[in-house]
């Protein structure tokens, strides 16, 4: 009993994604799978993000950076190349852990806000780049041919096999996230998010630890960009490295609760069902930005320590179930 | 811990209802693009009651049309134009009582749209919506091409015939898609009449300079035009591109100055086009010949006064273009639909007074193309349509109408061409004039711009 009972805050937060990987499957319907498609991406996205920003407490308002990259790497290797799906992701996710590793050494010395605009200055000189980097396309991007798809069994299977892989990776993402958050190496993250002086005192070498933080953040975002982009069918620049979607990503993180495992879960699925359910609604539809704005502003007003915070404090009792 | 079960348990409920709400909004019924196409779809189901009780014989269709419009984000104000431009075309059909096939069925349409925030974000998941939940029959693209490469995985998915406008770009039709179809004239063949304008004008010019915005579309364009130049035998001096952010343009114009071309090509969208011609303007370059895109069609552009003098612009239709049914006789074509003059009126007295831009020409085009295809199919039966869209060969007020059939490049557009305006400050005042093709041009060109 008390075996299964240490792990019951991944547990639940694994069925929850279960239950959202097994729902376009129970109901046949594909605008399910695209629904869920959406949701598991900000799911993935933001409990990455939340190693980074909840465990560690830096700001990046550039993590989109990792997407662009890993997915520009990977469609490059995919649609010019010609390799494969599965060494495409593998490839794009190594670009993002190698830019983050470089990116951890220079940029993370910085501190509060500093950090936070350097972010901003990353993914705008990446965006930069690739607008002038002629094999990725330049300005232009680059276009899947439609036998790409043929060879995974044709634009249906792709579109599935897309889905599955992304589900897959949400459950890795969320079982890295409760490893970090449970080791002794979170403990040193959270150690630095609370004083980042005296964790160092305490024997936390910071600039290690933030480093290895940030790339295991990235890796994931660079996989799920090649995922994406492949199913996308073209890559551009302007959406590959879009700032908003990295704002979107911390308003994610916050809302469901950051340093917490289940947090970015609630955060992603609430905030992502908001927006799909307002931008379709025949009645909101029309003035869904207004509405979706709102909201959050109330949530962010009356339950700053996200979903997965204000539970916590308000029911202790859920105090081992909600991590 | 009952009590934490069962808190956990409402959590669950809670998490599993969020995660509905995108999914689970089945049963609403597909909102019409505007109140016009609401009515009209409760005029076709009145229709049908009326019909089944009264002539069991004679039924009609309502054909649902999906697509996507940027209500928000950068591409609104081009998208809004074009939805308007296919809501006029949709309306004119519906309050004609639909399209009559031969069997006497009445063919109308209703439109189902949603925001795209002009972001690939959800325009998989929207199409998807289209095409499955609304059972959107036919498919209109987003605005833009990159858009519409991503909606296009989805029209390929489902086998629904998608009419792309507002989509230039030609790599997306080089992908192996059967179903899509543009209305555009593609980006490789945007600025190429403007090379053989020049030709036409003065045979002695030999140096070009392009200078272009950094964007997707900007430089598919300018990149094939350049090619077309170089095997016109044409020397290109400068090839530049700048940051679409650009507001000093100060150091391309010291380039140009330096590299002396005859002629210069570029531009991007309205805003560094406008800025360009007006800097250019203010350091009195010498050049015989000035074409930018997108910015000298827009009726702003008239604000620059004496820097839009001569300015050239490529245009995928102006209400000046005289495309009519003689004009069509005349090249041997059929003649579809209405003309410039009563697209134009209709326009204006629906979108109070606002003048229609090309995007709303692209807009009631496409579904002008779709309605000429159902009447050549006879049937509202997407494959036969699909083969009517294939044998199509026609003469619009927005032009000629022909797909490409090869494997290597199907659906694109080879029959539209672009429309080629300079403004001209004429006894009314500044003023657009057609220049190019010489067959729909209302004024010879001011050549050298002065």
């Amino acid at each position: 009993m008390s075996g299964w009972r240490k792990y019951t805050g991944l547990i639940v937060t694994l069925l929850i994604v279960l239950l959202l990987t097994f729902w376009p499957l129970i109901t046949g319907k594909d605008i399910t799978r695209e629904t869920i498609f959406t949701i598991l991406l900000s799911v993935a996205l933001a409990s990455s993000l939340n190693i980074l920003l909840g465990y560690t407490g830096y700001v990046s308002f550039g993590h989109v950076v990792f997407f662009g990259l890993g997915g520009y790497v990977g469609f490059y290797l995919l649609s010019v190349q010609g390799w494969s799906l599965w060494i495409a992701m593998l490839a794009g996710g190594a670009a993002s852990a190698i830019l983050a590793f470089l990116l951890g050494k220079a940029i993370l010395r910085l501190r509060g806000g500093y950090f936070a605009l350097a972010t901003i200055g990353v993914n705008e000189a990446m965006r930069a780049f690739i607008n002038n980097f002629e094999p990725f396309g330049g300005p232009v991007g680059m276009t899947l041919n439609f036998q790409v798809y043929r060879d995974y069994g044709g634009p249906a299977q792709a579109l599935w096999l897309s889905f599955y892989m992304l589900a897959a990776l949400t459950i890795i993402v969320v079982i890295i996230s409760y490893s970090v958050r449970m080791s002794k190496f979170g403990l040193g993250l959270l150690a630095i998010r609370e004083d980042e002086d005296a964790a160092e005192v305490m024997g936390v070498i910071a600039p290690n630890v933030k480093t290895w933080a940030y790339v295991l953040s990235a890796i994931i975002p660079g996989i799920l960009g090649v995922i994406f982009f492949f199913k996308n069918g073209n890559i551009e620049p302007a959406p590959a490295f879009r700032l908003h979607f990295s704002i979107e990503m911390i308003v994610m993180v916050m809302l469901g609760g950051q340093g917490t495992v289940l947090g970015p879960v609630l955060g992603g699925m609430g905030y992502q069902s908001l927006r799909g359910y307002l931008l379709t609604s025949p009645l909101f539809k029309n003035i869904q930005l207004a509405v979706a704005g709102a909201l959050l502003l109330i949530i962010v007003l009356f339950v700053p320590a996200g979903v997965v915070g204000w539970l916590r404090q308000r029911f202790p009792a859920l105090r081992r179930v909600l991590q | 811990m009952k009590r934490a079960l069962i808190l956990f348990s409402l959590l669950l409920v809670f998490a599993l209802i969020l995660g509905a709400c995108g999914g689970g909004n089945t049963n609403n019924e597909p909102a019409a693009a505007n109140n016009a196409s609401s009515s009209s779809a409760d005029t076709s189901s009145a229709a049908d009651t009326s019909t089944d009780e009264a002539m069991p014989e004679a039924k009609t269709e309502t054909v649902v049309i999906g697509f996507t419009t940027s209500q928000t984000g950068s591409q609104n104000v081009s998208s809004v134009r074009q939805v308007n431009g296919l809501m006029q075309w949709m309306n004119a059909v519906n309050d004609a009582g639909g399209i009559e096939l031969s069997d006497g069925t009445k063919v109308t349409f209703e439109a189902v749209t949603y925001d795209d925030e002009s972001n690939t974000d959800r325009v998989q998941e929207l199409y998807t919506r289209l095409a499955t939940e609304d059972e959107a029959d036919f498919l209109i693209s987003p605005y833009s091409s990159g858009l519409t490469a991503a909606s296009a995985v989805i029209a390929e998915q489902y086998g629904k015939v998608m009419i792309t406008t507002g989509a230039a770009s030609d790599d997306t039709y080089k992908q192996g898609l059967t179903t899509v179809f543009q209305a555009y004239t593609p980006a490789s063949r945007y600025l190429t009449g403007a090379v053989d304008l020049l030709e036409s004008l003065d045979p002695s010019v030999k140096k070009l300079a392009f200078v272009y915005e950094n964007s997707k579309f900007s430089t598919d364009v300018v990149e094939a035009a350049k090619s077309y130049a170089e095997s016109k035998g044409y020397e290109i001096v400068l090839f530049e591109g700048y940051d679409p952010e650009t507001t000093d343009f100060g150091p391309f114009i010291n380039k140009i100055q330096d590299s002396g071309p005859d002629a210069i090509l570029g531009g991007g969208h309205f805003q560094d086009g406008s800025t360009f011609a007006r800097q250019l303007n203010e350091k009195n370059i010498d050049v015989k010949f000035f074409t930018l895109l997108v910015a000298p069609p827009e009726p702003d552009f008239a604000d620059l006064g004496d820097a839009a003098v001569g300015v050239i612009g490529p245009s995928q239709w102006e209400p000046l273009a005289a495309f009519t049914p003689e004009s069509a006789q005349e090249a041997g074509l059929e003649w579809f639909g209405i003309t410039s003059d009563e697209f134009v009126s209709a326009y204006e007295a629906n979108y109070e007074g606002e003048e229609p831009s090309y995007h709303s020409a692209g807009g009631y085009v496409a579904g002008l193309i779709l309605q000429k295809a159902i009447l050549d199919a006879d049937s509202i039966d997407p494959d036969k349509v699909k083969a009517a869209l294939e044998a199509m060969d026609l003469l619009t007020f927005y032009g000629h109408i022909k797909f490409d059939t090869t494997a290597e490049a199907h659906g694109l557009q080879i029959g539209h061409s672009m429309v080629y305006i300079q403004w001209q400050d004429g006894d009314a005042g500044l003023a657009k004039q057609v220049v190019w093709p010489i067959e729909g041009a209302t004024a010879d060109t001011l050549y050298p711009m002065p």
